[in-house]
């Protein structure tokens, strides 16, 4: 912060005859970069109809004009509310939605209507229809988050409310029986009535705050306490109090809702807030090593766990393909190895949007989305996609090195880092790098919790960021002219 | 802060460095190992533009011309792709087994569609130059032609004879010279042509009722099933008497009591409906061709049962890795010491267990001069190109006996056909002008205290002075092995050998 003072500070006495120079709000450039983001994705519903049974997808028009005005409100409201707020975070958040939309109905239309594939049975004919009206709640939490949040730090009252929030947000399904918190063997959800919801989506968002808050409480005392020991600064065994319990209640997400993907995201975005807080690494290896050591006892102890394992390491032996009813503890690796087929079938230009099998993957058009991708799109598609959230991600953590409050720094880190981290997670994920763990992918998956977080995420972004780009008040009265009065 | 921000951009900067080297190497590198992981749908797929091989049965022998066509692919409706079709369809079913959409890792085919899969994919690295210059030169790849053995005169018979007895049966017919096999039936079998749908719910529900048919169609049971082979074991045990010198010459008079008192036990051998066996001390020639148990229990008992496990296996018996292509179950003779379960083995009974193709290779090494010849399906593999790229080169399985032994095994068996007194004397000793049969029947009692139907076990060979075809012949609860397994073995000789 201060780095950035000074740096101005410098410029105006390097020349100061020069106006400082206006900032600009750059909404110009967020409408063309959103007509492109549209355009790309009417372009993609197209092609997937195209390759489907070679005639454009009934609803082009419908859906494309609801997509196109859904974003440009965002663009309105964005010009009304955050004028500073940086330009590319809407048109990329667009696209990505947009190109999930698109995949979302070409999966649906798998052996419907005379196309070629079958039809995957955990969706309908009205899914794509849901996933634009989820949309449409995703913008809508967008506008309302820039509508209520005027000024990030007002967030910094609600620390311990928002904190307890997210831990109940977490526990709930653990909690409720299984009948009303599992989905797809996932005990994430909680369900009412015909709806579910993943309150760990919107947790992320209460528990990313909350940790904000609780750091910038209380990071002179974290960063500051505490010996040295071979070189690494240890904390003090009192301060290490939030830690153990961060870590605690992501074991405890492991092992009730046996959700690796999800308590690696949490304790994650503790491990990286406490350090971008504290500056300390002694924190960094001090979580990454409670992480493993974690993970790495769940992996013994609970057969579910290991055999997660043995699935990751070796998906593609037809034992862990075809688990049978012999093999007691056998996690089976079928989806995690006909995703990866169906990106090797993709190879490096894929086979054009409707044009592929990727149904035949199970949950393609979940958590299995970003191997459709690979399988139509490519290598080349599937690239230009991880870069988006690569982009996505830098503009967060651009926003975060720019802004000058504390809280509202700690908070846009630690929001671009979890989006990061959950993007590696899932990708990670169904690509083999890592063990398969469920989390959804952002924008992109089937669903509207995540689309609403996601969302909700990326208001809480750019109001940052408008705080971050708002030129400084100007002063009423010339610096230079005020006068030193000697009162006697 | 900043610092560790930027520290922390780094971060998400490697996480996403790896994502997309990992998906280069997944898309890039990795693509065409994953083509063939198990259970690829999409590749299997995609093998259905291509037009796969086919099998042929009945050409020049050595060579690749004339012959029947038993399995093709067919350009479907539409002319895009291909479906699998075979002329013939149950006849050479447990041969050709079938081939879907499913593919070879996931059970979605079976037979020599399985088992010489690559080859009729065109993948077989063997045919990789030509797939090459076919890429370049944009022609669509073709799989390669899989000649069999077969002869279609042989398989026709002996899925008929086992049709019309309707038992469920098996009957596998080899050329004793080469191992060559001749015919190789099931009943009851099922319809190829209904995997070659290219519907996956309409293939489910196919697959589905064929595996959960009690009559077990998918069953090959001239490979994979295994049958209790009674007194057809006694060429073994007969083979094992003259191989170990217990016995001097068929003429050598043995003891054969009509009740055989198992030492040690209360259980007591006895012959076919307790009938005495001679005068209690016949030739070993006449026990065989009446089929006596009490003299076989006897010798297999002073044999032991080491003995007549060395020699069982010898014969082919217990030998998990054999391939004709075609996975063939091992057949079965059990390590036993008790005399009393000895004198059991060695007729075949207890825990010994057979397929109808060891039961043909007994014969056929017999015929062979005591010498097994390993058996196989596949003669030749042609190219597209019409080049060879693999050829049959028969080989040794093993030297069970010696050429003496082997000659006095083939005088027990001619007697059991040509003898009045013969078991299978009224079967297989009439209609065949000038062919003599050597063979050896079996019944074996099966089931709980033996409440099972019998089974019925025929295997011979002919003819008898110049062997050219060895059968096995299983018929499951037929009865007398003379009266329901010869019958089928003497038809698929006649069909074969050219006699009306």
């Amino acid at each position: 912060m201060t780095a950035v003072a000074t740096h101005s500070g410098a410029g105006a006495a390097a020349d100061p005859a020069a106006a400082a120079p206006m900032p600009r709000g750059r909404r110009s450039t967020e409408l063309l970069m959103l007509v492109f983001a549209v355009g790309v994705v009417l372009a993609a519903y197209a092609s997937a109809g195209l390759g489907l049974n070679g005639k454009l997808p009934a609803g082009l028009v419908e859906y494309g004009a609801a997509f196109a005005v859904l974003v440009f409100v965002a663009h309105i409201a964005v010009r009304r509310l955050a004028p500073w707020a940086d330009p590319l975070m809407l048109p990329l958040a667009a696209l990505l939605n947009g190109l999930g939309i698109v995949m979302i109905y070409r999966l649906q239309e798998a052996g419907r209507g005379g196309n070629p594939g079958n039809v995957i049975t955990t969706m309908n004919t009205s899914t794509t229809l849901y996933q634009v009206v989820y949309s449409a709640a995703g913008i809508a939490a967008f506008i309302a988050v820039l509508v209520v949040i005027k000024e990030p730090r007002i967030l910094q009252r609600y620390t311990y409310t928002l904190g307890a929030l997210g831990l109940v947000l977490l526990a709930i399904p653990a909690v409720l029986p299984d009948s009303l918190s599992v989905v797809n063997g996932a005990k994430v959800w909680i369900r009412i009535g015909g709806f579910s919801i993943q309150p760990g989506e919107f947790a992320k968002l209460a528990l990313a705050i909350f940790f904000a808050g609780y750091l910038v409480a209380k990071r002179d005392v974290l960063a500051l306490a505490g010996r040295r020991v071979l070189g690494i600064d240890l904390p003090r065994a009192r301060d290490l109090g939030p830690v153990l319990i961060a870590w605690g209640a992501s074991l405890l997400i492991l092992i009730f809702e046996t959700d690796i993907g999800t308590s690696a995201l949490f304790f994650g975005l503790f491990v990286a807030m406490i350090y971008i807080a504290t500056q300390r690494t002694s924190w960094l290896l001090i979580g990454v090593g409670l992480f493993a050591a974690g993970t790495y006892a769940a992996s013994k102890l609970s057969s579910h766990v290991g055999a997660r394992f043995t699935a990751w390491l070796h998906p593609l032996t037809h034992a862990n393909v075809f688990c049978t009813a012999a093999q007691v503890h056998c996690v089976s690796s079928y989806q995690l190895a006909q995703g990866l087929y169906g990106m090797g079938f993709g190879g490096i230009l894929g086979t054009g949007l409707g044009h592929g099998q990727p149904y035949v993957t199970p949950l393609a058009q979940s958590d299995f989305i970003i191997t459709a991708f690979g399988e139509e799109l490519g290598l080349t598609g599937l690239m230009a996609i991880l870069l988006i959230f690569g982009l996505l991600v830098q503009r967060g953590l651009r926003a975060a090195i720019g802004v000058r409050d504390p809280f509202s720094k700690l908070l846009a880190g630690g929001l671009a880092f979890v989006l990061a981290l959950q993007v590696f997670v899932i990708v990670g994920g169904v690509t083999g790098l890592i063990p398969l763990t469920g989390v959804t992918t952002p924008f992109m998956s089937q669903g509207g919790s995540s689309l609403l977080a996601s969302w909700a995420m990326i208001g809480l972004l750019m109001r940052i960021s408008d705080t971050a780009r708002r030129p400084a008040p100007q002063s009423i009265q010339d610096e230079g002219m005020t006068q030193i009065v000697r009162a006697r | 802060m900043n610092r560790a921000m930027l520290r922390l951009s780094l971060a998400c900067l490697v996480m996403f460095a790896l994502l997309l080297i990992n998906v280069t190497y997944v898309q890039a590198f990795k693509a065409t190992s994953l083509a063939s992981g198990p259970g690829n749908v999409r590749i299997f797929d995609e093998q259905f533009q291509y037009k796969r091989g086919s099998i042929v049965v009945g050409a020049t022998a050595g060579g690749t011309t004339g012959g029947t066509t038993i399995a093709e692919s067919r350009l479907g409706k539409g002319g895009t792709t291909y479906h699998r079709y075979y002329p013939f369809g149950p006849v050479y079913a447990p041969v050709t087994g079938y081939d879907s959409i499913y593919g070879p890792s996931v059970g979605g085919t079976a037979g020599i569609e399985e088992a010489e899969n690559k080859e009729l994919a065109g993948t077989d690295p063997r045919l990789a130059v030509h797939n090459l210059i076919d890429l370049v030169t944009g022609k669509p790849r073709l799989g390669a032609t899989v000649y069999l053995t077969i002869s279609p005169k042989a398989q026709q018979a002996a899925y008929n004879a086992l049709k019309a007895q309707g038992r469920p049966a098996a009957a596998v017919a080899i050329d004793p010279k080469t191992g060559a096999i001749l015919a190789m039936a099931s009943f009851p079998t099922f319809n190829p042509n209904r995997y070659a749908t290219l519907s996956g719910r309409r293939l489910n529900k196919i697959d589905l009722a064929y595996r959960k048919d009690s009559q077990q169609p998918l069953l090959n049971r001239a490979t994979q099933a295994t049958f209790p082979p009674g007194s057809s074991f006694k060429v073994v045990t007969g083979s094992a008497a003259f191989g170990t010198g217990k016995v001097a010459s068929p003429q050598s008079t043995v003891p054969a009591p009509t009740n055989l008192q198992l030492p040690g036990t209360t259980h007591v051998l006895i012959n076919d409906d307790n009938e005495a066996c001679g005068d209690g001390h016949p030739q070993l020639i006449y026990a065989f061709t009446i089929s006596c148990n009490t003299a076989f229990g006897d010798l297999g008992m002073k044999l032991g049962g080491s003995v007549l496990r060395a020699y069982a296996n010898k014969f082919g018996f217990n030998n998990p890795n054999l391939t004709v292509p075609l996975p063939v179950t091992a057949s079965v003779f059990p390590r036993v010491s008790n005399p009393d379960f000895t004198a059991f083995s060695a007729i075949g009974q207890f825990d010994d267990e057979v397929t109808p193709l060891q039961e043909a290779m007994l014969s056929a090494t017999i015929a062979n001069d005591g010498t097994l010849m390993t058996p196989y399906l596949v003669q030749q593999v042609q190219a597209p190109d019409l080049s060879v790229v693999q050829s049959a080169r028969p080989s040794v399985l093993s030297r069970a006996v010696s050429s003496q032994v082997a000659s006095e095994m083939k005088t027990m068996m001619i007697s059991v056909t040509q003898n009045p007194a013969g078991t299978a004397y009224a079967t297989a000793n009439q209609g065949i002008a000038g062919v003599e049969i050597a063979g050896k029947t079996g019944t074996a009692q099966n089931g709980v205290n033996n409440t099972n139907l019998d089974d019925a076990v025929f295997t011979c060979f002919a003819p008898a002075s110049n062997p050219a075809i060895a059968v096995g012949v299983i018929v499951k609860g037929g009865g007398f092995g003379a009266a329901a397994a010869a019958p089928i073995a003497v038809q698929i000789i006649r069909a074969y050998l050219g006699i009306s």
